[in-house]
């Protein structure tokens, strides 16, 4: 701005009027954005002030509210994707149950046969809330299913959430950058990707839990009083017993303590807030069952235990220092202390991150989920646009004037970039720390280029109101572009919700070329079929991605679910997929198994279907079982999966193969490909003549995508356990005869 | 005589006359106990006795579920369907039966056996039995026909039917359906493949079937427990809305499915009122396809809360169960339900129910307030009549003293026969109010003679006849009695 060149004094009215109406636009930014030069507003009495601002947070509310609801409107009210069937199911439980009953549910329709524990193997928080709002409308007699209070849960989360980023950024900054971050994290695709309508899962109350505490912490740190310490602890326990993410607070604060001892920046406050944060938040999350003695056992959090003794440590010679003379010695003694604990410190934390290294590449289980691959910098740009860019000037800001809570800001924000930049999940806890930062970056911008004209209203001290005038196009034109970008962002926003974060996924929409919609629902179709026409003890064999949707949707018994918690066993289900039928029926007979049900994408061009996710079967079946399954079968010699001709005989002959593409042989679904040509692969099928000795099909749905087998039984044993012949004709003469 | 071979319905529903002008007219049936026969008896009630020689004609109908019983019970997806109908050759009566013939209507012409009775005659898809003479009573004997028949058969094992009545205006309908395909059971297993290219295949299988809701539904969903049920089709039809309704999969022999539909309804359809009192006329049963067999049935009607003093008047018997209470929108003392039940109902059960606020007791209290407004509009006419005598008096003008008579005469004619008329319906309600309007009729005419005597007394006066003197003593006197009169009648409708 200064370097801007001075245009010529005859400008000036120009300027002056040009100056007004940056003037304005300051204004609307304020109405629009929650701008940041809101604070620097001398004119406006407190009571206006706190006006825009209860309506700026309303409004963000709403927009986040309504911009997540893009599923209800196209499809309906409806559970999402996987795990929110087992949330929703489990809360369903505990709606009709109650909570002890939901405390110490045993699911025995899941892992067959061994069942599932489920009160202790879940973090309650989710369904508990859900539960407890239910609870309370029906106890008013406002009739609501429990259904579309777990689909319009995480929307009103998202509302809370931005205000607590609110609060947050208050206390990290000022008013105006809060309002900005509220309106950033309300509508950012980063969180919108897990907090649709419908997505009921975790994460959705956990981003408020998680930024609440923050708040309550920051708060905490720079009062140095109890009571903000026992909310803080509070928030964390309902953090604890919402998400497993609560290990990244646990380790976050620890570190914030830790640097902030390195900094030679230690007070009471500090020494308080920590002490009691400590005790009193992990006696509270010890009370949640799933957790239960992890606290003091498990490596990731022994480094709240450690910056805890240092803490006490640190107070301690403080203590002594004050009673003491002997200078050096206690200098010299610290330094040994600390150094100690920083290296135990460190070294919890490499042994905890080398640990799930060590699971993400040995573990092909949790290498097969999507969600658990490295982020690419699409997505980075993706879900958070123009903030991905702004944040560093954000970071910049705080660390340039560092206090004790920017400290912890900054930390949060690193953090939280590794820990993205290893899982693409992990976008999730990028983003709320993002939102914050790019607030006050643009709060920032916006007060130096908004904030002087306000000054030259009022008689400016300094007396250079030339050089103030200078600067004025160029005020006009750096916040005409940031608006610009402010909703640039806003469109993309909402673009990227509705476009990529909206789909059920349950229910799947084609469009035709004059742009009318084809529903396919093939899913509930066949797990409606399952739940009514089979026995109500049926056990169904399924690849663990539809373990959660069979129970939630068709009520009937799974071998394997989304709770991956038994190897073994998927890798069970997975050998009887990748073996021959003869093979894979012993396997099924030993288990029970009455039907299996896979998921084919060939008729429609579905690309998530079991024939593509095959290789992961193979891989986890060759863990456990390295002798019978070996992933190089698969395999064409060139090294290539292929599916037609040119394929492995192994793979031409195994279960699943043969399970997606029975009788497809015979179908030929257009003119310019022969019969049984596979839209999803491009290819057309190597075995046409598929005949079962040991299954037959049972159901498949209008558009293949779901094809369900039965399991026959022994042929021999049937006849053994023959009954004498009965026919359902019993004569009707007393009652067909007609009286009169 | 018509032997009406349902294709699956069981019970006897109701019995016609026709008489000589084929005007059909509903006769009352009871069911009775004959010592010493089973089956179900009925005593028919005839609009008057039969004189000996008479004749009548009776056309009876009857109704049966679960009567043709699929032959093979398992058939596999490309086979056809077979059924077994098993019935009687004759009439099953008390009486004597002269002449009879059985005729016997098959969904298909494809005939597998028939009894040979008679030796019937066969003609396309018709068997005609007879005629038979002189068939003494009760004789049976076992008719049996096995023919193909690929009709859906579709039964509803149960259904559960919630109108719920909101006095914003609204009737909610709700009925929870079970649906079972209840012919030959498939056997092996069920092909996609063949189910979409070859046209005969699972025949017999339902793939959609239509269901006709009222015309003034609106906002009508389909779903079940998991959600939306996305395949189903809304036609908007003048008298009708028709909606196409295909479950989540084709039903074969021994599949079930289970959905939920619902609209809305406006209430003034359905919903009639005098004062504060209400009376909802609405259907017990509803389509659901045609020729639908119901075995069990649950209604529950929920009234607004408050509703008070409920009677519920049905064209058949239902087992009405204890009235529950049913919360929602904020309520604090829950809106009264009734819950009825009935089992095995077909669909020529589709008719009102009438419920709460007695109905006769309602169309009572309309009359009354018919009689009350013209008893007084009655009382009225005298005062525009001493009017008129009044102008009379002063103008010494016979002519209005006349028109003044002619209208109070014209008016109150018409008055009195339209009271007369509402006082003979009140009898055939069977309501005591009778006697009182009655009496007001009385004392009416007693009013009407003093009312013309005091006319005749003025004009008596006018011309000199009379001394003003004893006209006004007259005077005085008549309209003392008048008044006496008047409060007697003010009293008796106060009383109604």
């Amino acid at each position: 701005m200064a370097e801007h060149s001075g245009p010529d004094s005859g400008k000036h009215k120009a300027n002056h009027a040009n100056a007004n109406s940056a003037a304005l636009l300051h204004g609307r930014a304020g109405a629009g954005t929650g701008a940041g030069g809101l604070s620097g507003g001398l004119s406006q009495p407190a009571g206006w002030q706190s006006l825009l601002s209860f309506t700026i947070l309303f409004l963000a509310w709403l927009a986040g509210f309504s911009s997540r609801l893009f599923a209800v409107i196209r499809f309906e009210s409806i559970i999402h994707e996987f795990d929110p069937w087992f949330n929703y199911r489990s809360t369903h439980h505990l709606a009709s149950h109650g909570f002890y009953e939901f405390l110490n549910w045993f699911d025995e329709r899941a892992w067959y046969p061994l069942g599932r524990i489920v009160g202790g193997t879940v973090y309650p928080g989710l369904m508990v809330t859900a539960g407890l709002i239910h609870w309370i409308l029906n106890m008013l007699n406002i009739t609501v299913h429990i259904r579309d209070v777990c689909v319009f849960l995480a929307p009103v989360f998202s509302g809370l959430t931005a205000i607590s980023t609110f609060l947050l950024t208050r206390e990290l900054w000022n008013q105006g950058a809060g309002l900005l971050a509220a309106c950033f994290i309300a509508i950012v695709p980063g969180y919108i990707s897990r907090s649709v309508a419908g997505s009921f899962d975790n994460e959705g109350i956990a981003i408020f839990a998680l930024q609440f505490t923050y708040y309550l912490w920051v708060k905490s740190v720079k009062t140095g009083s109890v009571f903000w310490t026992i909310c803080c602890c509070l928030s964390y326990f309902y953090m604890v017993s919402a998400w497993g993410g609560y290990v990244f607070i646990i380790n976050l604060i620890p570190l914030h303590v830790f640097v902030l001892l390195l900094m030679q920046r230690y007070s009471r406050r500090v020494y308080i807030a920590y002490s009691t944060f400590y005790i009193v938040g992990l006696i509270l999350s010890m009370q949640i069952p799933f957790v239960g003695f992890q606290p003091i056992r498990t490596s990731e959090h022994m480094a709240a235990a450690g910056v805890f003794a240092l803490l006490q440590a640190y107070a301690f010679l403080q203590y002594l220092r004050d009673r003491l003379t002997k200078q050096e010695f206690q200098t010299l003694f610290f330094l040994g202390v600390s150094l100690a604990a920083g290296i135990v410190f460190l070294s919890v934390i490499y042994l905890t991150y080398t640990g799930e290294w060590y699971a993400k590449i040995h573990i092909p289980i949790i290498a097969s989920v999507s969600e658990h691959q490295p982020t690419t910098w699409v997505s980075f740009f993706f879900d958070l646009h123009i903030l991905v860019c702004t944040f560093p000037a954000g970071l910049w800001f705080c660390i340039k004037n560092i206090n004790d809570e920017r400290v912890f800001v900054a930390l949060y924000a690193i953090s939280a970039v590794y820990f993205a930049g290893v899982m693409v999940r992990l976008m999730l806890t990028l983003t709320p720390v993002v939102c914050m930062l790019s607030a006050i970056a643009f709060s920032n911008v916006f007060e130096h280029y908004l904030g002087d004209d306000m000054k030259r209203e009022n008689p400016p001290v300094e007396d250079s109101s030339d050089e103030d005038d200078k600067r004025n196009p160029g005020n006009l034109i750096v916040t005409m572009l940031m608006l610009m970008l402010l909703m640039m962002f806003a469109v993309h926003c909402t673009w990227v919700t509705s476009n990529a974060y909206s789909s059920p996924s349950v229910v799947l929409a084609s469009y035709n070329h004059d742009g009318t919609r084809n529903i396919l629902d093939d899913f509930r179709e066949a797990y409606y079929w399952l739940r009514q026409n089979t026995d109500e003890h049926a056990r169904v064999m399924s690849w663990w991605d539809y373990g959660y949707q069979i129970a939630g949707m068709a009520n009937r018994t799974t071998l394997v679910d989304n709770n991956t918690w038994n190897n073994s066993h998927i890798a069970l289900v997975g050998k009887a997929m990748s073996s021959n039928e003869t093979a894979a029926y012993e396997i099924m007979r030993s288990l029970d198994v009455d039907y299996v049900l896979i998921i084919f994408g060939g008729v429609i061009g579905y690309s998530g279907d079991d024939i593509n996710k095959f290789l992961w079967m193979v891989r986890i079946a060759e863990g456990e079982h390295p002798k019978d399954i070996r992933e190089s079968d698969y395999f064409t010699p060139q090294g290539e999966f292929r599916v037609d001709k040119a394929g492995s005989p192994t793979l031409l002959n195994c279960l699943m193969y043969k399970m997606s593409y029975y009788r497809f042989g015979e179908m030929q679904l257009d003119f310019r490909t022969p019969p049984g040509f596979d839209r999803t692969r491009n290819a057309e099928i190597g075995n046409k003549d598929i005949k079962f000795k040991h299954l037959e099909e049972a159901f498949t749905s209008e558009h293949w995508l779901v094809r369900i087998y039965k399991v026959k039984k022994l042929d021999n044993r049937e006849t053994l356990d023959h009954k004498p012949r009965v026919t359902n004709i019993v004569p009707k003469q007393k009652t067909a005869v007609l009286d009169l | 005589m018509q032997s009406l071979i349902g294709v699956m319905l069981m019970k006897f529903v109701l019995g016609q006359v026709k008489g000589e002008e084929e005007e059909e007219n509903t006769l009352e049936v009871r069911e009775t106990k004959v010592k010493g026969k089973s089956g179900k008896f009925f005593t028919v009630k005839l609009p008057s006795p039969l004189v000996p020689g008479a004749k009548i004609r009776v056309s009876v109908e009857m109704v049966f579920t679960h009567v043709l019983q699929p032959y093979p019970t398992h058939i596999t997806q490309a086979e056809k369907q077979f059924v077994v109908f098993e019935g009687n050759h004759y009439f099953y009566s008390p009486y004597p039966t002269k002449t009879q013939t059985t005729r016997v209507k098959l969904a298909s012409r494809n005939i597998e056996s028939y009894t040979k009775l008679g030796n019937p005659s066969r003609s396309e898809d018709m068997l005609e039995y007879g005629p038979f003479k002189d068939i003494p009573p009760y004789s049976q004997d076992t008719l049996k026909v096995h023919y193909e028949n690929n009709s859906p058969f579709l039964t509803i094992t149960s259904m559960t039917r919630v109108i719920e009545v909101s006095h914003w205006g609204n009737i909610a309908v709700e009925e929870t359906v079970d649906l079972k395909h209840t012919g030959a059971v498939l056997k092996g297993p069920f092909s996609r493949y063949d189910y979409q290219r070859q046209p005969d295949s699972g025949i017999s299988s339902v793939k959609s079937f239509k269901t006709i809701l009222p015309a003034a539904a609106q906002d009508v969903y389909y779903r079940d427990e998991i959600g939306n049920i996305s395949t189903s089709h809304l036609l908007i039809l003048d008298d009708s809305v028709e909606m196409e309704i295909r479950p989540r999969f084709p039903l074969f022999g021994g599949w079930k499915t289970h959905y939920i539909i619902g609209y809305n309804l406006p209430s003034y359809e359905y919903l009639y009122n005098l004062g504060d009192q209400y009376a909802l006329k609405m259907r017990f049963v509803d389509h659901v396809f045609d020729e639908q067999v119901t075995d069990s049935l649950t209604v529950k009607i929920i009234l607004p809360e408050g509703a008070k003093n409920i009677h519920v008047d049905s064209p058949y018997e239902i087992n009405r169960a204890a009235d529950e209470l049913h919360y929602t929108y904020l309520d604090t003392f829950g809106r009264p339900v009734i819950v009825a039940h009935k089992n095995n109902m077909v669909e020529q059960h589709i008719q009102d129910v009438v419920d709460p606020a007695a109905e006769a007791r309602m169309k009572v209290a309309c009359i009354t307030e018919q009689v009350l407004t013209l008893v007084n509009k009655r009382l009225g006419l005298y005062r525009h009549f001493d009017e008129a005598v009044n102008k009379y008096k002063q103008s010494r003008d016979i002519s209005t003293l006349n028109s003044g008579k002619k209208t109070l005469e014209t008016e109150h004619k018409v008055l009195t026969s339209e009271i007369a008329s509402l006082q003979s319906k009140l009898k055939t309600e069977g309501s005591d109010l009778c006697d009182k309007v009655s009496e007001i009729q009385k004392l009416d005419s007693q009013v009407k003679e003093l009312v013309l005597k005091s006319s005749v007394e003025a004009e008596r006066l006018v011309a000199g006849k009379l001394k003003k003197d004893t006209y006004i003593e007259n005077e005085k006197l008549h309209s003392n009695k008048r008044q006496e009169l008047v409060t007697k009648i003010d009293n008796i409708l106060d009383a109604l």
